[in-house]
């Protein structure tokens, strides 16, 4: 089968899944139904798969599929960046699939609802990253969003999930807009759609770049428009898994990545995405130390990530971009992992509030042994994806004599560092708390670790082989973009050698770790686990009392104080909201009463405002 | 028949339809509803059939005072004030139109200035008292208020659909109306979709807020017919197609739970969708479509109504047409989080009735499919 005719197959399987979910939703079970979305997910993502070869040996594969309005066909544009977020959203999505089958089995009302929104999220983000229509981007672009804010309510009689859901609505849509009109104004310049012709990539000017720019900072929750992701972790676990990793907030990032394709950043375009992208980075880690909800925390360590993402798509260098898109798909796995192991936790113990956690690796070794992993691909622990991500960043960002960009990067890292040993801390170590001792806390069940389980096995595999993604799919994405390959990465991130001298420096790593790791488990005395925790430089509590999140980083709490106040953006939000509405429930009180007592003078009026008009216009 | 004319006349019959449907269990009012209504589907489909000309306007102009008889027969004070208030505002507009078209004389000859003025002022009041556009709006939300939500779905989704039919006719036939005065025209939109976005912002009712929800569409929908052939024309018919079809959506939720509550619907209601879930999801997808948000039918009339904003008024108007759509947003948000979704501490819906419940399921197939795959029914369109 050639690759053009393989083009519509991701989505193809994905809305194959839904058609039956919706046929067949009478006669299934909760987990038939999550069987047959994942054989859809696996599906698409063999079919992505078999796209590889194809992208990587730099082909666009173009298609037309239909003509979905008069003159605006659905006309497909993979190359390799396509390929990337293709790979990024059936991979981790079928991974998070395959978790739902047992994590959604009791939910009998709602599961077809919620199989179909999950695979038309993941198939609305397959045709976004496909699209070569514009407008058609535009669309698939506004179905994510609806798929996002039906799966945030999708507990839709629980108020926190109702009003959570209308924040992201409100919030992601309204910004929405600004592609909209850049894709509109261009159309109206050059009346096409199609981003690969080059007459729309001249249209393309500096302010439709803000514009663009406006929408991606709204999927991509970079600041100021970041505050509606906290509230959405009102969703079943899954769903922020899928939004965080794959198929919500990339779409800002792949959105900003493509703007490379089909226009040239205007001057101070790329500063202002530097300072977007450090901001982020700095507001997401300051916000996420604070957390006492497992979530939040997770939800605002995801603002300072894409932090990281966009500055390195920022930097605009080859370096820059290519990092960007490696940290792009290392985010994608070790959040996933992040998220569904606190689905675990939240399942097990009832509860994600840090305060109430603790010792839980003694009862969920598995689940903790996951999160350490990911946890540590973060952080940036070598030997992990997150350390070649965030060491790509910094090279790419000294090649380019970005020291501050470099500086704020590290101070993000050394953050992240922090609220993640406080996250890892709270929930798996130090006793019990009480209320959990006489809980039944058991493992999650089999399926659901082998998806928490594949994904952190990328975390890994991709840490320790980075060529495999750099080679295959983040290489092929930037030449896609316009900029030559990069140097090449060889094991465990060692760029810029080949053959002999790589592979020894690897082996030499290697092996030192494994000694180090030999010398550490041999020369530890084994202790009891709930003593002896690093806290962070607080206080230990006393021996055999629970370390609890609240135990963690009063001081930096404190210290940033007036910073929580001054970086949230939503008390401005709200008084604008409150305005708009004052000003519509002033005109209804000033105007209704009298024009509907009087609708005959009223008339009288109306039509000599009518001839006024026209006597001033005409 | 050409072919728009018969995608009008499918969509005035499947209106028609769900109506007469709908009708079956919320209640409008007492047997001569039944008789009105099958008269005033009568005549809705000989105007179309008979085609463009005086025997049409006739035909739909006896259709309105027939509708005006409808909104009487719900009882009590409200709706004769406001069956009352809909007939002499209706009789005023029929008295402008006629007045206009016998100025411009069968064969459009060449007019003075003070003519051409004259007969601009009698066609935006004609016009605005029945499609209910800034500053001609005020009949509309008492009527919704006070008529059966089924009354008002033929006023909104049907008549005022018709009657915008016959100024799209007006811009084919007559474009001096529209090109030579566009300005006014600009003005009449945006403060038609400010106005009534914003007036919709301070409503509590539900039914009254979807009457200001019409009077700020049919600002998008003139601003279409300004920009003329092309986008701007086949995007205001269009978008009067989603408009009626999510109309009858959003009136038809509405109806069918204030039924089975037996109380309007506010801003207080809470968590309705927890007793009425698919009242709530159609309520839903009407405002989807309302909004012009991808994939329903809104949306296909929608675009092209921003790009013919683009080619009317540049990047300026472009962006002042989607910040009156932000404002529309926050309404719809507000309405279906304040009234549908969230808590009211009941866990089982309520037992619904069947036929209604069918109706909104296929209303929302149709208005999602024609979203979906558009092309068939833009190709009929000028």
């Amino acid at each position: 089968m050639s690759a053009t005719s393989l083009a519509a197959a991701p989505v193809a399987a994905l809305l194959l899944g839904v058609l039956i979910q919706l046929c067949l939703s009478p006669l299934l079970s909760p987990r038939a139904k999550g069987r047959i979305a994942l054989v859809s997910g696996l599906a698409a993502l063999l079919a992505a798969i078999s796209l590889v070869p194809t992208v990587n040996g730099g082909r666009v594969v173009t298609t037309t599929l239909f003509d979905w309005d008069s003159g605006t066909p659905l006309r497909y544009h993979i190359d390799g960046l396509s390929l990337l977020f293709v790979l990024m959203a059936t991979g981790i999505g079928t991974a998070i699939l395959l978790y739902c089958i047992e994590y959604m089995a009791d939910e009998r009302e709602g599961a077809t609802r919620f199989y179909v929104l999950m695979l038309l999220f993941m198939a609305g983000l397959v045709n976004l990253v496909c699209c070569a229509d514009l407008l058609l981007m535009y669309a698939s672009w506004e179905v994510i969003g609806l798929c996002s804010y039906f799966l945030v309510g999708f507990w839709y009689t629980d108020p926190a999930a109702s009003e959570g859901a209308r924040k992201v609505l409100v919030m992601t849509h309204l910004p929405g807009y600004g592609l909209l009109a850049a894709v509109l104004i261009v159309f109206s310049r050059t009346g096409s759609f199609a981003w690969p012709d080059p007459a729309v990539r001249q249209a393309f000017t500096g302010g439709l770049f803000l514009l663009i720019l406006l929408a991606a900072m709204a999927k991509s929750v970079l600041v100021p428009l970041h505050t509606w992701i906290p509230e959405a972790m009102q969703a079943p676990t899954p769903v922020s898994a899928l939004l965080h990793s794959a198929c919500y907030v990339k779409a800002g990032v792949y959105l900003i990545a493509r703007t490379f394709s089909f226009m040239t950043w205007p001057a101070g375009g790329q500063a202002l995405v530097l300072t977007l992208g450090c901001a982020t980075i700095l507001v997401g880690a300051v916000f996420a130390l604070r957390e006492t909800d497992l979530k939040r925390l997770l939800a605002f360590s995801t603002v300072s990530q894409l932090g990281f993402i966009v500055t390195g798509l920022g930097l605009g260098t080859k370096a820059g971009v290519t990092a960007g898109l490696f940290y792009c798909l290392s985010h994608g796995l070790f959040k996933a992992t992040l998220f569904l192991c606190a689905g675990v936790v939240q399942h097990a113990a009832g509860t994600r509030d840090l305060s109430q956690l603790g010792g839980l690796a003694a009862r969920l070794p598995r689940t903790a042994f996951l999160w350490i992993l990911a946890a540590a691909a973060i952080v940036g622990v070598p030997l992990t994806n997150g350390f070649i991500a965030k060491w790509l960043l910094y090279t790419a960002a000294l090649d380019g004599s970005a020291v501050v960009v470099v500086l704020i990067a590290w101070i993000g890292s050394v953050l992240s560092s922090l609220y993640m040993l406080k996250a890892t801390v709270a929930t798996f170590f130090g006793d019990l708390p009480p209320a959990l001792k006489h809980r039944q806390l058991a493992e999650a069940p089999g399926s659901m670790q082998v998806g928490i389980g594949v994904l952190s096995v990328g975390c890994v595999v991709f840490g320790i082989a980075p060529q495999l993604t750099m080679q295959w799919v983040v290489n092929p994405a930037a030449m896609s973009l316009g900029f030559p390959p990069a140097e090449s990465v060889s094991w465990l991130g060692i760029s810029g050698t080949s053959g002999a001298s790589g592979a020894l420096a690897a082996g030499v790593i290697m092996i030192a770790l494994l000694v180090g790791g030999v010398l550490y488990s041999v020369a530890t005395p084994r202790r009891d686990p709930a003593v002896g925790i690093f806290t962070g430089g607080d206080p230990l509590p006393a021996v055999g009392q629970v370390v609890t999140a609240s135990d963690f980083l009063e001081t930096i709490e404190d210290t940033f104080a007036p910073a929580y106040r001054a970086l949230n953006p939503d008390p401005l939000y709200r008084a604008v909201w409150v305005q708009v509405r004052g000003i519509g429930e002033r005109m209804d009180q000033g105007l209704t009463p009298m024009i509907e007592a009087h609708p005959f003078w009223a008339a009288a009026a109306a039509v000599g405002v009518t001839t006024l008009l026209l006597s001033v216009f005409s | 028949m050409n072919h728009t004319d018969a995608a009008f006349l499918e969509l005035f019959l499947l209106v028609l339809a769900s109506v007469a449907l709908f009708a079956t269990i919320i209640v409008q009012g007492d047997r001569r509803w039944w008789r009105l209504f099958t008269c005033l589907a009568l005549l809705v489909v000989a105007a179309i059939v008979v085609g463009d000309g005086w025997s049409r306007r006739l035909l739909l102009d006896g259709a309105v005072f027939l509708a005006a008889l409808m909104i009487a027969t719900r009882g009590g004070p409200e709706a004769a004030r406001a069956g009352r208030i809909y007939f002499a505002l209706m009789v005023l507009s029929i008295v402008c139109i006629a007045g206009a078209m016998l100025l411009l004389g069968p064969g459009r000859t060449p007019l003075p200035h003070t003519g051409k003025t004259m007969i601009l002022v009698l066609i935006i009041i004609g016009f605005g008292l029945k499609l209910a556009f800034v500053p001609f709006y005020f009949w509309l939300p008492t009527v919704a208020a006070a008529a059966s939500p089924m009354t008002t779905v033929v006023i909104v989704s049907v008549l005022d659909a018709a009657a915008f039919f016959e100024l799209a006719h007006l811009r084919q036939a007559v474009p001096w109306v529209f090109m030579e005065y566009r300005t006014v025209w600009i003005v009449v939109a945006l403060a038609s979709m400010y106005g009534g976005a914003l007036l919709a912002l301070g409503q509590r009712d539900l039914k009254r807020m979807l009457a200001f929800s019409s009077i700020d569409d049919m600002g998008y929908l003139l601003l279409g017919l300004t920009a003329g052939p092309g986008m701007g024309l086949t995007g205001a018919l269009a978008g009067a197609f989603g408009h009626s079809l999510s109309k009858l959506l959003l009136f038809g939720a509405v109806g069918v739970a204030e039924t089975r509550l037996g109380a309007p619907l506010t801003l207080d209601s809470r968590g309705q969708a927890a007793r009425f879930p698919i009242c709530s999801a159609a309520f839903i997808v009407g405002a989807l479509a309302v909004i012009g948000i991808p994939p329903t039918c809104g949306f296909v009339g929608r675009w092209r109504l921003y790009a013919a904003g683009a080619e009317l008024g540049g990047n300026a108007l472009v962006i002042a047409m989607m910040i009156a759509t932000g404002v529309a947003v926050l309404y719809y948000a507000r309405a279906i989080h304040r009234v549908w979704l969230g808590g009211t501490g009941e866990r089982a819906a309520w037992p619904e009735a069947r036929v209604p419940n069918l109706t909104l399921t296929l209303l929302v197939a149709v208005i999602l499919a024609l979203g979906i795959f558009p092309a068939p029914f833009i190709s009929v369109l000028p």
